[in-house]
C-alpha cells in the first residue's frame, strides 16, 4: 500500500533538485569574469533581441572588446523582444535583475526614458559625444535635453524598382536612374500602372506599385510631402499638417481607389501576409515592380536571387524640384535603471557605439552607421549600399522623439488603414490622431 | 443565490471547518499570495498614473473617465464580445460532435482520437504561422476548398468582416481538449438508460436529445464557462497575427484591418508594455474583471434551469 | 481495511457499465462504414496543420520561395531537424521544459484533487461562498497580475529560477478545481457517509475511496496541466533571465528575427516540440478513456 507521503517525497525531491539546479547555474551579473576577458575586469551583462546574423556580428564586437578592455567583461545574452516589445526588459528592471546594457530601438528612447526605465548618461560624460553622431540620431537619443542612449546603427528607405518587369511592359526606365535625381510620383504612377495585371477571376496577381506596403508608412510619405509631425513649441503632435493630409490623400486614399481598395487589399493579404518570409517578398517574386523599403533586403537579394534585375533610387517626390527625403530608424544602446555594473556597461557601450565597434558591426551587417566620420568612409559599403549611405542618409529625417511615440505610431497606422480602405477621409482620420495623441502627450509637456 | 456564511459558528461547524482546512488550505494560501495581493495591487494602481517605474501619481478616476471616451476601449470590447458570442457556441457544438465521434466503436478509434486531439497541443505560436499560410486568399487550402465548392474567395485576414471568424476557426483546431472531456462524460452514461429507451421505441435522435444531452449538462456548463473565460482573454493568436514584425509586410495594420483583431487583452498588453501606462492598463483589467463576473453569473444563474446534477 | 470492502460492489459495477455502453446513434449508423468515413474526414481536417508543419520542416530555403507553395517537398531535407537543434540550444531547452512540465503536472495532480475534495465532499460553513471566490479568480486577466506577481516573486527572491513557474501549481488552479469538483459531485454521498460512520478520517476517505474513483479526472488534470506547462511562453519569458534556463516554447521565438522568419527550421523545431506531448497523450489515453468512467452514476 503506497503511503501518501511517498508521492509527497518525490514531489519535494524534484522541487529541491530544481532549486539546487537553478542555484547552481551560476550567478547573474556578479562573479569572476568570463574566459577571454582580462583579470580585474567587472562583468557586465548585455541584452539584445537581435538574432543571427546580426547577433553574430555583435558577439564578434563583444569578443574583441573583452580581449582588450581592462575595465569591463561583457556577457551577451539574446532575449526575445522586438522594436516595441520590451516586456522582458521592463519586468527585469522592475525586479532588480535587469542587464547593464540593452539594445533599444532608438525611436523609443524618449518613451522609455519618460517611463523611468533608463539611466541618464550625463554623469558618464555622454554629453561630450553629441557632435560625434549624426544629428537626427543624437536627437532621438535624448529626452528633455539629457542623453539616455548612445546611437548605434541606422537604416533608410528608398524606392526599389524591377528593371526587367518594367522593360517587359514597355516602360523606359532611364528616368529612374538615381543619377538623374528623384522622379515624381506621377511618373512612377504611369510606369506602375502599365505593369498591373489581373488574372481570370479579376483578382490582381501583379500590381505595379502599392505605396502603403512594406516601408511606405505614414511617416515615409508625410516626410516626403514635406510635412512636420510634431511642434515642440506648442508641445503638440501635428498630423493635421496639410502636407501630411495631402500625402495621405494622394498615396493612400486616391491610390487605393484607383486600384479598387478591396482588390488591392486582397493582393496585400495574398502576397504580404503577416510574418511573410523574405524568400516570398513580392518584389523578389515579381508580384510588384516598385516598392518602398530599406537597405536590409540587399542581403535577401544576395541570398535568394542574386541575378535580380533591380535598381534603387530616391523616394518619388510630389512635384519636380522638391527636395528628396527619407526617414531613418535604427538602434541604440542604453543602461537600464538599477543596473548593477553601469560603469563597466558604459565602457562597453562607448566601444560598440564608437568608431571601432561600430565600424565592425556596420561592415559585417551592412547597416548604416550613426558615427559621423564613418558615414563618408566608402570602404564600409558594398554595391548598392553606397547609394543608401552617401545619397539617402544625408537627407534622412527621423521620427519626433516624444514620450508617446509608440502610441502615436499606432494611431497613424490606424488612420492610414482607414484612408486606404476608404472608411475615412484623411482630414477626419488625422484629426482623430491629433486629438487622441495630444491627450496622452499633455502630461509630459513642456518638452525640451 | 450563494449564502454568505453565518458569522457565529457552533461546535459542529467549527469541527467541519477544521476537517476541511487541510484540503482547502493550500488554495487559500495560494489565493492570498498569488491572486489577492496582485489584484489588490492592480486595483490601487488603476487610480494612478504609473509607468511601472518610479512613483505612481494618484489621479483618482481619470483612467476610468478616459476609458469612456477611448475609441479603442469600445472597439476592443466589441471585438472581444463578438468573438465570444461566436466562438463559445460554435466551440461547444464542435466539442460535443467530436466527443461523439471519438466514441465510435471502430477498432482503430485511438488513432482518430489522437489525430483530433493533436492540434490542440501544438504550440499556438507555431500553429498561428501555419494558419496564416492556410488562410491565404489566393493559395490557401481553405479558400481553395471554398472556391471549388462554388463559394467566393474570402480575404480572411485582410477583410475586417472576416478576421474574427478566422480566429474562431483557428480556435476550433483546439477543440480536441474539450472533446476529450465530453468523451469521458458520454462514456459515463449507463447503457441501461439507452436500452430501456430503445425498448420504449425511442429513435437515435430522441435518445440523444432526451438522455445524452441532459446528462451532459454539467459538462456543458463547464465548457461554456471555460469558453467564456478563454474567449474574453484571447491573446496569443491576436498577438502573433498582428505583432509579428518580421519580414516585409508584416503589418500595415496595428491589430488587423480596421483594428478588427484588437482584442481586449491585446489592447491591455499594449497599453501596459508598449505605452507603459500601467495605471490605465490596470483600469482596463478591472473593467474586464467586472464584465467577466457579470457574464459568468448570468450563465450560472440560468444554469439552474437546464443543468441536471447528481448532487450530493 | 473495512472501508474498502464496503464499497467494492459499487466500484465493480462502474467499469462494466463503461464497457457495455453502446452509442446512442448506433441505430442510425448501422455499419461501421459511415462512422469511419466521418472520422476519416474529421482527421483529415485536423491533421492539415501537422501535415503543413511536417512538410515545411522538410523543405529547403529555395523551395520556400515558390508560390503557390508546393504540397510535397521537392527534395525532402531531414537535415533541417539537425539544423533546428543546432540553431538554438535545443537539448538544454528540452531539459528545462521537462523540468517545468513535470513539476507543474505533479503540483496540479496533488493539489487540485485535494482542494476539490474539500469543496465537493465535505460540508462546511461558507463552502459555497468561498467556492464562488475560487471561480471569480478565473476572470482576472493575467497581464494585470504580472506586476503584482512579479513583486511577490522578487521579494521571495525567486526571479530567474523555475520556482515561480512550478510552485503556484501546488496551490491549485481554479480551472482544474472546477473540473475535479464537477466529477467528484457525481459520486454518491453514501460512499463517504458509510465510511465516516465506520470511523474513517477524511484523509483516508479521500485517499482510499474517492481518489481511485476519480483517477480519470485526475489524469485529465495532469495531462492538461502538463500540456499547458509545455507550451507556456509568457510566464517563462517574464520570470527567467538567464538564457540557459529558457524552455522550448521560448526557444521557438528565436527562429524569428527582425527581418526574417526561418520557416523551415521553426516548423522542424515545432514538430520536435510537439512529439513528446503527443507521446504523453497516446500513453495516457488508454488509461483514462478505456478505464473507469466516472460519469453520471445513478445515486
Amino acid at each position: 500500500m503506497r503511503s501518501f507521503s511517498g508521492r509527497g517525497w518525490t514531489a519535494s525531491l524534484i522541487c529541491l533538485s530544481v532549486v539546487v539546479a537553478a542555484c547552481a547555474q551560476g550567478g547573474g551579473s556578479s562573479g569572476p569574469p568570463l574566459a577571454g576577458c582580462k583579470s580585474g575586469t567587472t562583468l557586465a551583462t548585455f541584452w539584445t533581441s537581435h538574432t543571427p546574423p546580426d547577433s553574430d556580428s555583435l558577439k564578434h564586437v563583444v569578443d574583441t572588446y573583452n580581449g582588450q578592455s581592462s575595465v569591463g567583461c561583457v556577457k551577451m545574452v539574446q532575449v526575445p523582444g522586438s522594436e516595441t516589445d520590451v516586456t522582458k526588459l521592463m519586468t527585469a528592471v522592475r525586479g532588480g535583475s535587469g542587464p547593464d546594457v540593452y539594445m533599444l530601438d532608438r525611436f523609443t528612447v524618449a518613451e522609455r526614458a519618460a517611463a523611468g526605465v533608463l539611466t541618464d548618461l550625463t554623469k558618464y560624460g555622454a554629453g561630450n559625444l553629441s557632435s560625434k553622431y549624426v544629428d537626427f540620431a543624437w536627437k532621438e537619443a535624448t529626452f528633455q535635453g539629457k542623453p539616455y542612449a548612445l546611437p548605434l546603427d541606422t537604416d533608410v528607405r528608398a524606392l526599389w524598382y524591377r528593371k526587367d518587369l518594367l522593360k517587359a511592359a514597355g516602360v523606359d526606365i532611364t528616368p529612374l536612374d538615381a543619377a538623374n535625381g528623384p522622379v515624381t510620383i506621377d511618373t512612377v504612377r504611369t510606369m506602375a500602372n502599365k505593369v498591373n495585371h489581373q488574372d481570370a477571376s479579376g483578382a490582381y496577381d501583379v500590381i505595379g506599385f502599392v505605396p502603403w506596403v512594406d516601408q511606405g508608412w505614414h511617416y515615409t510619405w508625410g516626410f516626403d510631402f514635406g510635412g512636420s509631425f510634431f511642434d515642440s513649441g506648442s508641445c503638440k503632435v501635428t498630423p493635421t499638417d496639410p502636407k501630411i493630409v495631402q500625402a495621405f490623400t494622394t498615396m493612400f486614399g486616391d491610390w487605393a481607389k484607383a486600384l479598387g481598395p478591396e482588390k488591392a487589399q486582397t493582393w496585400v493579404s495574398s502576397f504580404l501576409p503577416p510574418n511573410n518570409p523574405p524568400q516570398q517578398w513580392p518584389f523578389l517574386t515579381g508580384k510588384t515592380a516598385f516598392i518602398i523599403t530599406g537597405d536590409w533586403p540587399l542581403n535577401w537579394v544576395k541570398q535568394y536571387k542574386p541575378d535580380l534585375q533591380y535598381g534603387v533610387t530616391y523616394i518619388p517626390i510630389p512635384k519636380t524640384g522638391d527636395t528628396p527625403s527619407t526617414w531613418a530608424g535604427g538602434w541604440s544602446l542604453v543602461i537600464p535603471t538599477g543596473a548593477k555594473h553601469a560603469d563597466a556597461g558604459y565602457d562597453f557601450m562607448k566601444y560598440l557605439a564608437g568608431p571601432d565597434g561600430m565600424k565592425t558591426y556596420v561592415t559585417e551587417t551592412q547597416h548604416l552607421p550613426t558615427w559621423k566620420s564613418l558615414g563618408s568612409d566608402a570602404s564600409l559599403y558594398q554595391g548598392d549600399h553606397t547609394f543608401f549611405a552617401t545619397k539617402l542618409l544625408p537627407v534622412a529625417k527621423s521620427r519626433p522623439p516624444i514620450p508617446v511615440g509608440a502610441f502615436y505610431w499606432d494611431q497613424l497606422s490606424t488612420a492610414q488603414d482607414a484612408v486606404v480602405r476608404g472608411s475615412a477621409t484623411a482630414d477626419k482620420a488625422l484629426a482623430d490622431v491629433a486629438t487622441n495623441t495630444n491627450a496622452k502627450l499633455q502630461q509630459f509637456c513642456p518638452l525640451k | 443565490m450563494i449564502a454568505v456564511p453565518r458569522l457565529r459558528l457552533d461546535k459542529k461547524d467549527r469541527q467541519s471547518l477544521l476537517v476541511a482546512l487541510p484540503f482547502v488550505g493550500p488554495w487559500v494560501i495560494g489565493f492570498l499570495a498569488f491572486t489577492a495581493y496582485p489584484i489588490y495591487y492592480s486595483f490601487t494602481i488603476s487610480f494612478t498614473r504609473y509607468s511601472g517605474f518610479g512613483d505612481a501619481t494618484n489621479i483618482g478616476f481619470t483612467n476610468y473617465e478616459h476609458m469612456y471616451h477611448d475609441v479603442l476601449f469600445w472597439k476592443s470590447m466589441y471585438n472581444t464580445l463578438y468573438y465570444v458570442a461566436l466562438a463559445v457556441p460554435v466551440g461547444l457544438v464542435i466539442a460535443i460532435a467530436l466527443g461523439l465521434a471519438m466514441n465510435q466503436k471502430v477498432r482503430e478509434v485511438a488513432i482518430y482520437r489522437a489525430a483530433i486531439y493533436a492540434p490542440s497541443i501544438l504550440p499556438i505560436y507555431a500553429l498561428t504561422f501555419i494558419f496564416i499560410v492556410l488562410l491565404n486568399p489566393r493559395f490557401g487550402v481553405l479558400n481553395y476548398a471554398i472556391v471549388t465548392l462554388g463559394g467566393p474567395s474570402i480575404n480572411w485576414l485582410g477583410d475586417p468582416a472576416w478576421t474574427k471568424v478566422s480566429v474562431v476557426i483557428l480556435a476550433q483546431l483546439g477543440a480536441g481538449g474539450p472533446a476529450l472531456i465530453f468523451l469521458a462524460a458520454i462514456r459515463g452514461i449507463p447503457s441501461e438508460l439507452y436500452e430501456s429507451a430503445a425498448l420504449d421505441g425511442a429513435g437515435a435522435i430522441r435518445r440523444f436529445y432526451h438522455i445524452t444531452l441532459p446528462l451532459l449538462t454539467p459538462v456543458i456548463l463547464y465548457d461554456l464557462i471555460l469558453g467564456l473565460i478563454l474567449g474574453l482573454q484571447i491573446f496569443t493568436p491576436a498577438y502573433v497575427l498582428t505583432q509579428g514584425g518580421a519580414g516585409a509586410g508584416a503589418g500595415q495594420y496595428v491589430a488587423g484591418p480596421d483594428n478588427s483583431l484588437m482584442f481586449y487583452v491585446l489592447y491591455l498588453y499594449k497599453t501596459a508594455f508598449q505605452f507603459t501606462d500601467m495605471g490605465y492598463a490596470s483600469a482596463l483589467a478591472t473593467v474586464l474583471f467586472l464584465v467577466s463576473v457579470v457574464l459568468a453569473l448570468a450563465i450560472m444563474r440560468t444554469s439552474r434551469s437546464w443543468v441536471h446534477y447528481e448532487v450530493t | 481495511m473495512t472501508v474498502r470492502s464496503v464499497d467494492r460492489p459499487l466500484v465493480e459495477q462502474l467499469p462494466q457499465a463503461g464497457r457495455r455502453n453502446r452509442r446512442p446513434l448506433a441505430g442510425l449508423l448501422q455499419s461501421a462504414v459511415t462512422p469511419r468515413v466521418i472520422l476519416i474526414g474529421m482527421c483529415f481536417l485536423y491533421l492539415v496543420p501537422f501535415y503543413w508543419m511536417a512538410t515545411t520542416a522538410l523543405k529547403d530555403n529555395p523551395e520556400l520561395n515558390i508560390y503557390p507553395p508546393t504540397l510535397w517537398p521537392l527534395a525532402p531535407n531531414p537535415g533541417n531537424f539537425i539544423s533546428a537543434i543546432r540553431y538554438i540550444p535545443f537539448p538544454q531547452f528540452f531539459i528545462n521544459s521537462v523540468i517545468l512540465t513535470a513539476g507543474t503536472a505533479i503540483g496540479a495532480g496533488i493539489s487540485n484533487p485535494l482542494i476539490a475534495y474539500g469543496f465537493a465532499r465535505i460540508k462546511w460553513p461558507g463552502r459555497d461562498f468561498v467556492f464562488a471566490i475560487v471561480m471569480a479568480t478565473i476572470f482576472v486577466p493575467f497581464p494585470v497580475l504580472i506586476l503584482g506577481l512579479f513583486d511577490v516573486f522578487t521579494k521571495l527572491g525567486w526571479i530567474d529560477t523555475f520556482l515561480p513557474l512550478i510552485i503556484p501549481a501546488f496551490f491549485g488552479n481554479p480551472f482544474y478545481i472546477f473540473l475535479m469538483r464537477q466529477f467528484l459531485l457525481q459520486l454518491p454521498v453514501e460512499i463517504s457517509d458509510s465510511a465516516r460512520i465506520d470511523g474513517a478520517r477524511e484523509l483516508q476517505i479521500f485517499w482510499h475511496i474517492i481518489l481511485p474513483l476519480a483517477k480519470p479526472a485526475v489524469a485529465v488534470v495532469i495531462i492538461f496541466a502538463a500540456v499547458a506547462a509545455w507550451n507556456e511562453f509568457l510566464l517563462p519569458l517574464i520570470y527567467l533571465q538567464d538564457e540557459s534556463r529558457y524552455p522550448l516554447a521560448i526557444g521557438l521565438q528565436f527562429f524569428r528575427s527582425q527581418h526574417n522568419v526561418q520557416y523551415n527550421l521553426l516548423m522542424a523545431a515545432s514538430t520536435l516540440v510537439v512529439l513528446p506531448v503527443l507521446a504523453l497523450f497516446l500513453g495516457f489515453q488508454k488509461f483514462f478513456i478505456e478505464g473507469v468512467s466516472v460519469g453520471a452514476v445513478k445515486g
